[in-house]
């Protein structure tokens, strides 16, 4: 159950997608024509040293920046060239997110910073839907405490509910344990892949954790803006052998 | 140091441009207070000096006497060494305006002008007056009455007979005050003497003969008249006559110098503000000079020599600011005269002062920030940048600080208003206030962090989660939030308190007007003259009115062997048409043989209903029993006799006043024409209505409102800059909070939103923390004043407030919401 169809259209896909920063002698090439499809109800990891691209791509994928060149298709959506305000209505009701740090405003509770993009959209949130995942993090007795009151991790499995609850067609996580303890972060990472085993759900993770990545069903591979290989059904091990071909 | 201080000015060039505004703004109010007051004095320094200068010595009576007899005259005038003397007039004399009616509220005074070397006026255009048939007029009066040279003018004499004269030219009084606000006329000495009634002269004259000096015919003229009278060099006279008129110039500037310190206080905890914003954006910098080597003291003083110059700078040009401030001022104030005013003075006190004052006023409010800024450890450049706190915690100093400030300030109050009122309450109350407030800024952050979630419920009910989330933040550091708005309250209390004062005063005025005066128009004369009874007679004739009340008055009577003022009220009015309060007795029918006195006479006399006094005048004797003692604003005389028995003693005398009262059912329009056209024959006569009172009274509450709100519109302009520059801060703290909700899909118009709600709802906390405590005050203040007082409530005024300080919130809003709803969102996420 890795694919609903070998040849459904995939959630997320780059074409030909280039970005610059900057210009002249100090213009950096973060993206060289990255060309990536990325499947429904897939876990994909994005990989690749530091300065590799990896970052800049995923927030091109999730209309967070804009591309020079290339386009990205968000399910049947062209999102290149979509408006401010269309591009923050397609994240707030379509992509869900969950960042390295700092995923949680601080003058919230926890449910309260679940709700969040469900009543930015103006939705009804659905309740068995919201216990059901609750449950599944594991958080019913913290639902009122901010954030200053919970550790990493349970912050972190906050930003993961949060990201579920409006059921977006794909959760982009930028490094989600980059801040974590190694069992915290097992525990997210078990979270993130149980809710694409069992609830269907796509996830784009980007990562420089083997054994992060070794949770996902593929792995992106990315050096100087390109992408260099991939791999399916990773270890830890095979993920950094990986690597290491990478860097010569 | 010094060149990283500099370096880190002009990296915050904006953020100081708006702080050092707000000490520039105060300096340039207090720097302009005294160009203002400088101008002024100097103009009017230069008009006594050029008066004076026309004459060697003056003769003016002493305290126990009101003029120099005109004997003395020839007596001075036979002084060796006197080249001329002249007596100079000054008495009433009501010039009639082109409506046939006295011109202005206490009739023009008429002067004698002076001849030859000792004419001390300028007259321009035109010539004095040279005969019993000519009159000079003040420029002033001649443009207000629409009168010029040439022209045939009506005046009254003491009698109230009618004299016809031609206008030779329009005169300058200059810096006589009197006939500044009263008008005036000028007439040959004889014709002066003759219209004004007056036996005697103000003032007499001198000119020495050549060869003669000012002092040493001060002493021959002292000889001549003896002691009773002061005789005093010109240049004595000028110095007298300045510093008396230095004296209200000298007043003026206590009451501009107040607001400005108002202003500065502002600007102060805005510049604490700004300071501490500046420091908490440059952690990272601090701490990076920390590791690099710098020491703590280096720190602070960085800091401070930062607030320096941005202190220096921003005073300099407030100086300037105040010099054009000043020299507006007193172009307002001549144009609102109608002087001219003469060329700007600049002495060293505003530049000092202002330099001084803005220099220290920085230095003083920069301190604790500084003092912060050294607290920033060298590890700080290594951490990832500190998240704006959710709940900074306000101290238990300051609970046990504010409350009990707060409680013995109310205590005061109380205490003040429990006592009778007067000076002393007043003063009380103003004590306890200033407790009070202290207080309050002590507890401001329990306070506003309690307020934000109520004031914060509407918008957070109504805008969904960018109003949530602004009530949210707005509650978020209290105690910065707390700077913020109090420096908006100070305004708007102050404000308050004068509004509701006002309107207190205005109703308490209008309710006593209304029970007290039940009349429909008042007939009151110009100057020392009386209304002719048969005024009163031609009005009784007119159906349309039903009550015709006449007051007469006597000032030559002794009660109980004191000089005091006597009257009467003709016909069968008193108890009827006038109802004074009565506090004991009855005053209806007032028989022969008995009196009414006034509650404060009752008391300085020390008699109560059922005693005995005894009235004099000259060689009439009248025995009396107080039968009623009454009190308030009334026009009742404070001694009332009756009618018989004032015409007895006083002969008959014509009305003081009259008061008229219309048939029930006859509209105003008809009422007043038949009350003007009554009393059309008697130029002396002057119609008032109670609905022209009340107008005026609101006028002048309206004015008096107009010139406090200017004033403390600069301190309410200044606290905005505070918001705005909050705001600023709140908005860099929360780049990346910021950064999530876009991502999460907060649209732009969504944040800038969120952010301006914010400085809304702190700008309305500060508004009606104000309103509350200036309510509070305001009432407080004028119960303790006045007794009796009816409590008004200016609710459009105050909801005013409330709303422009809102809107003034969004208006600082606009920059950093805007900056902040700009920022990309990957560039804010990736920041630390």
């Amino acid at each position: 159950m890795i694919s609903t169809a070998v040849n459904a259209p995939p959630a997320v896909a780059a074409t030909d997608v280039t970005k610059v920063y900057g210009s002249g002698d100090a213009a950096v090439h973060a993206l060289r024509g990255v060309g990536v499809a990325f499947a429904r109800g897939a876990f994909t990891a994005i990989m690749g040293p530091s300065g590799s691209g990896k970052s800049t791509l995923m927030h091109c994928l999730a209309g967070l920046d804009t591309v020079d060149r290339g386009s990205v298709m968000l399910g049947d959506v062209e999102i290149t060239g979509l408006s401010d305000r269309q591009l923050t209505r397609l994240r707030r009701d379509r992509i869900g997110f969950v960042f390295q740090s700092f995923n949680l405003l601080p003058t919230l509770t926890a449910e309260q910073n679940m709700l969040l993009p469900l009543e930015l959209a103006g939705r009804k949130p659905d309740r068995a839907w919201m216990d059901h995942i609750v449950a599944t993090v594991g958080l019913r007795d913290r639902l009122s405490h901010r954030p200053s009151e919970l550790s990493g991790g349970q912050q972190q499995r906050v930003a993961c509910a949060r990201a579920l609850l409006h059921r977006p067609e794909v959760i982009f996580a930028d490094e989600p344990t980059g801040n974590l303890d190694s069992r915290s972060g097992t525990e997210v990472l078990g979270f993130l892949r149980s809710s694409v085993r069992e609830m269907g759900q796509t996830i784009v993770m980007v990562t420089h954790d083997p054994v992060a990545a070794s949770f996902a069903d593929r792995v992106v591979f990315l050096r100087d803006g390109m992408i260099r290989s991939e791999l399916a059904r990773p270890t830890p091990d095979t993920v950094l052998d990986a690597l290491k071909r990478l860097e010569v | 140091m010094l060149k990283t201080t500099l370096a880190g000015l002009r990296a915050h060039l904006l953020r100081l441009v708006l702080t050092a505004l707000a000490i520039t703004l105060g300096v340039g109010f207090v720097s302009g207070t005294f160009v203002l007051t400088d101008t002024m004095r100097a103009a009017v320094d230069q008009q006594f000096t050029a008066s004076a200068s026309k004459i060697s010595v003056a003769v003016l009576p002493t305290g126990s006497s009101n003029d120099v007899p005109a004997a003395l005259l020839s007596r001075v005038k036979k002084v060796s060494g006197v080249q001329d003397a002249q007596g100079l007039v000054l008495g009433s004399a009501p010039l009639i305006g082109k409506d046939g009616k006295a011109y202005g509220d206490a009739g023009t005074a008429g002067v004698s002008i002076s001849t030859g070397a000792l004419q001390r006026y300028r007259i321009k255009p035109g010539r004095p007056p040279s005969g019993p048939g000519e009159v000079v007029l003040d420029t002033k009066t001649a443009r207000r009455a629409g009168y010029k040279v040439g022209d045939r003018v009506s005046v009254l004499d003491k009698q109230g007979r009618v004299h016809s004269f031609t206008v030779s030219g329009l005169v300058d009084f200059g810096v006589d005050q009197e006939v500044a606000y009263r008008g005036g006329v000028g007439f040959t000495a004889a014709t002066a003497t003759a219209m004004t009634g007056e036996h005697g002269y103000a003032e007499i004259d001198v000119k020495a003969a050549p060869g003669t000096s000012d002092a040493a015919l001060r002493d021959a003229v002292a000889q001549a008249v003896g002691g009773s009278y002061e005789v005093l060099t010109s240049a004595k006279l000028a110095d007298r006559l300045a510093r008396s008129s230095g004296l209200s110039t000298s007043d003026l500037s206590v009451f501009f110098l107040a607001f400005a310190i108002v202003a500065l206080f502002v600007a102060a905890l805005v510049i604490y503000n700004t300071f501490n914003i500046l420091i908490a954006q440059r952690t990272r910098e601090m701490a990076l000079l920390r590791c690099v080597g710098a020491t703590r003291a280096q720190v602070f003083r960085g800091v401070l020599a930062e607030a320096m110059v941005v202190g220096l700078a921003a005073s300099a040009l407030g100086v300037l600011a105040g010099v054009g401030l000043g020299a507006g001022g007193a172009a307002l104030f001549a144009s609102a005269d109608d002087t001219s005013v003469g060329s700007v003075t600049v002495s060293a006190t505003p530049v000092v002062v202002g330099l001084v004052v803005g220099l220290i006023v920085t230095l003083v409010a920069a301190l604790l920030p500084a003092r912060a800024a050294t607290r920033v450890p060298p590890v700080a450049a290594l951490r990832s940048q500190m998240e704006g706190r959710v709940k900074g915690r306000a101290g238990i100093i300051r609970m046990v600080l504010g409350s009990p400030l707060v409680l013995a300030g109310l205590l005061i109050i109380a205490l003040a208003l429990g006592s009778e009122a007067g000076q002393q309450p007043f003063v009380m109350v103003l004590a306890g206030g200033m407790m009070v407030f202290l207080g309050v800024i002590a507890l401001s952050p329990f306070i506003v962090g309690g307020l934000s979630g109520v004031v914060g419920w509407l918008p957070a009910r109504l805008l969904g989660v960018p109003g949530r989330l602004a009530r949210e933040n707005a509650g978020r550091n209290p105690k910065r939030a707390a700077i913020t708005t109090i420096a908006l309250t100070i305004g708007v209390t102050l404000m308050t308190t004068f509004s509701v004062a006002l309107a207190s005063t205005q109703a308490t005025a209008t309710a006593k007007l209304a029970e007290q005066f039940p009349v429909d128009y008042q007939l009151t004369t110009v100057g020392d003259q009386l209304i002719p009874r048969q005024a009163a007679a031609a009005l009784r004739t007119k159906p349309q009115l039903s009550d015709v009340i006449e007051v007469r008055n006597a000032d030559d009577a002794r009660l109980d062997g004191e000089d005091t003022l006597v009257g009467t009220v003709a016909g069968h009015a008193l108890g009827r048409s006038i109802k004074p309060e009565i506090v004991a007795g009855s005053i209806t029918d007032l028989g022969p043989g008995t009196v009414a006195l006034h509650e404060d006479t009752a008391k300085s006399f020390g008699v109560g209903v059922g005693r005995q006094m005894t009235l004099t005048n000259g060689s009439q004797r009248l025995s009396l029993r107080v039968v009623a003692v009454f009190s308030g604003e009334t026009p009742t005389p404070e001694v009332t006799i009756n009618e018989a028995d004032f015409d007895r003693t006083f002969g008959p005398k014509n009305d003081s006043e009259v008061y008229v009262k219309a048939k029930k059912g006859v509209s105003t329009d008809v009422s007043s024409r038949v009350v003007e056209d009554a009393t059309k024959a008697y130029p002396m006569v002057k119609v008032g209505s109670l609905a022209d009172m009340k107008e005026q009274l609101t006028k002048a509450v309206d004015q008096l409102f107009v010139l406090v709100g200017a004033l403390l519109g600069l301190a309410i302009i200044i606290s905005l800059i505070g918001i705005a520059n909050t705001l600023t801060l709140s908005v860099f703290e929360r780049t990346r909070e910021s950064a999530l909700l876009r991502a999460l899909g907060l649209t732009r118009s969504g944040l800038r939103w969120m952010l301006s709600l914010e400085a809304v709802i702190m700008a309305v906390i500060g508004a009606l923390l104000g309103v509350v405590l200036g309510a509070g005050f305001g009432w407080a203040a004028i119960s303790a004043v006045l007794d009796g007082v009816v409590l008004g409530f200016p609710i459009v005024r105050i909801i005013a407030f409330i709303v422009v300080a809102g809107l003034a919130g969004l208006l600082a809003a606009v920059v950093p919401s805007r900056r902040a709803a700009k920022a990309s969102i990957v560039a804010s996420l990736a920041s630390d």
